[in-house]
């Protein structure tokens, strides 16, 4: 358990965290320029901050009032940074080892072998740092903080430097720590999809202020975070169930309330409870049924509030058990006449869909 | 007439027991004030690059002040301070019966003033470019600051280190001015090379005496430089910054 209530005041930014993190793993979410990192640095104690205390499990790591400061060296916390911060003029063995080599033996909860395994890493061990690639340099010094076997591991946006494909070769290994290795994780990103892939417990910050922190699906709905919301493209988070795969034509079916949503195929069993989303922009919005037209899902439902936010209009749609919010034009909006209480369908390509939490194929 | 020539020849390049003297005494005074400077040399370095204190600016001209004085200029202060008449000398010859004043020991001081800055500057700039990140990530993994230093600062930092290392040898191989204000020009003393090619330049007839010290001082620097060049090629190399020309 971390107790988070912490200040840092640094020219015009005003950083101010007041959280309690019970979950293994936390996602802390921002924009550019939030505070995350300066959050995290604070954690990691790379950061002072002005004012404040933070305790984890129990023990002060930080507190003004009691004089209480430990040292970096002396926090057993592990830091991931975006850049991998190998070090350049020892082998990857003895980047591995250099933490690894100062934790006493009986407080090694990982071993060598078991790390260099889980992160796949053995071929790579007598190579120098700048013979890797940008993603193996990631493993290692995932690896190098992992086996100091410490009692929190800070990820600091670590797949921002790498490109998309090598996201997905990095993200499994980010899962299989957290399923395999019982060591709590705050992982930062502006990415909320990386995020959702590891876990769907979340802290926003925004401007140096905590909006929200609790689960995805939850606050994501808040007044509070709901501008973040509708600037991410995620106007729309729904939960559904996996119903059917179908293979032949590469889709997945979910069922949400009575209505049934098809998308591209994910990797969740039958039954299994998913979280999807889809921007208000990617829903377009008919009078009736159409039947030449490849999108796939059009569910029928009523409105129930019709929102301008600029020049972007937002319909809601009520479809008995959940709402989804289409954007339309003012033009469009106005040859439909389209006003609360209208019958529509909600069109929604398949391709759309975001699934959270998932690797889609 | 061939054989003629093979003796001159000989004369021209063999060297006289006081010039090889003068060799041994320069390589042993700019050994020993490579090896002095060293530590205070990256203790020093570390502090300007690092830190930040009161005072700080006035510390570091105080250090470059001999880089751009006239040598004739540490010489007479090191003589005011630690010549037998000396603050410090006196004291050091009361108490120990030591004296620094004209002996090689003295030589090696006065070059060490010369070269310290020379050394501080090479190693500063090296150990200011070494990647913070890489020093706080280091001690995330548990490293106290101590264990930072001599494990990434330090190995980070050596090719400038041991630029500055050479530069400074390569100085006291032609410190002349504060030497011969200092120590003065003792034979076997403290005569070094650039000493010996002063006395001979004002002696008649020593023009071939001369001539072969300046060949062998300016081969010497210039191999002290290459080397330099490729130690720093080398390390460069060894911590991996890539393919470096």
């Amino acid at each position: 358990m971390i107790d988070i209530d912490l200040q840092r005041t640094q020219g015009n930014f005003n950083l101010q965290a007041k959280c309690i993190i019970n979950s293994p793993v936390a996602g802390l979410f921002g924009a550019s320029g939030a505070g995350k990192s300066t959050l995290l640095g604070i954690i990691a104690g790379l950061i002072k901050p002005s004012a404040g205390h933070l305790i984890l499990d129990g023990e002060y790591l930080f507190d003004n009032k009691r004089g209480i400061d430990i040292p970096l060296h002396q926090r057993r916390i592990g830091t991931v940074f975006q850049d991998s911060r190998l070090f350049p003029h020892l082998s990857i063995c003895d980047n591995l080892n250099y933490g690894f080599n100062l934790v006493p033996q009986k407080n090694r909860r990982l071993g060598f072998a078991q790390i260099v395994e889980l992160l796949e890493i053995g071929p790579l061990l007598t190579q120098k740092p700048y013979q890797l690639s940008g993603g193996e340099k990631q493993r290692v010094a995932l690896g190098r903080a992992l086996l100091t076997s410490p009692r929190l591991l800070l990820l600091d946006e670590p797949l921002a430097s790498l490109d998309a494909r090598l996201k997905q070769q990095i993200l499994p290994f980010l899962r299989r720590v957290k399923d395999e290795i019982n060591i709590p994780m705050i992982y930062v990103s502006h990415a909320i999809d990386e995020i959702l892939y590891l876990t769907s417990q979340i802290i926003i910050l925004e401007h140096g202020q905590l909006l929200a922190n609790g689960n995805f699906h939850d606050i994501i709905h808040q007044d509070n975070v709901q501008n973040m919301a509708y600037s991410l493209g995620l106007e729309n988070v729904i939960r559904a169930v996996v119903s059917k795969h179908e293979l032949t034509y590469g889709y997945t079916e979910l069922t949400q309330g009575k209505q049934t949503i098809v998308m591209p195929l994910i990797t969740a069993g039958c039954g299994a409870p998913v979280t999807i989303s889809i921007a208000a922009s990617n829903v377009a919005l008919s009078l009736s049924r159409l039947e030449n037209i490849s999108i796939q899902n059009q569910l029928q439902g009523v409105v129930t509030e019709i929102k301008q936010i600029g020049y972007r209009i937002l319909v809601t749609v009520n479809m008995d058990e959940c709402l989804i919010i289409a954007e339309v034009t003012a033009k469009a909006r106005q040859s439909l006449g389209i006003r609360v209480g209208s019958q529509v369908y909600c069109l929604m390509k398949a391709q759309a869909i975001r699934p959270h939490g998932f690797i889609t194929y | 007439m061939l054989v003629d020539s093979i003796s001159t020849l000989n004369t021209v390049f063999t060297l006289s027991p006081a010039e090889i003297q003068a060799l041994l005494l320069s390589a042993k005074v700019a050994i020993c004030c490579t090896l002095v400077i060293a530590i205070p040399g990256v203790a020093m370095a570390w502090l300007l690059a690092k830190k930040s204190f009161f005072g700080k600016s006035l510390l570091d001209g105080l250090v470059h002040l001999p880089l751009v004085l006239p040598p004739v200029i540490p010489g007479y202060l090191l003589l005011l301070l630690l010549g037998n008449q000396g603050l410090i000398g006196k004291w050091l010859q009361t108490t120990f019966g030591v004296s620094i004043a004209f002996t090689w020991v003295g030589a090696v001081i006065a070059s060490a003033v010369m070269g310290f800055p020379l050394m501080v500057r090479s190693a500063r700039l090296a150990i200011s470019q070494v990647d913070t990140g890489l020093e706080s990530v280091a001690q995330s993994l548990g490293a106290h600051p101590w264990r930072v230093f001599f494990t990434v600062t330090l190995p980070l930092a050596m090719p400038g280190i041991v630029t500055g290392l050479i530069l400074a040898f390569s100085r006291s191989l032609g410190e002349f001015g504060a030497t011969i204000t200092f120590v003065g020009n003792i034979e076997g003393e403290t005569r070094t090379l650039p000493l010996a090619i002063y006395t001979y330049t004002q002696l008649p007839g020593g023009d071939m005496a001369a001539m072969r010290l300046v060949i062998i001082s300016m081969t010497i620097a210039l191999g002290a430089l290459m080397l330099s060049e490729i130690l720093e090629r080398r390390a460069t190399k060894r911590i991996g910054r890539g393919n470096v020309a």
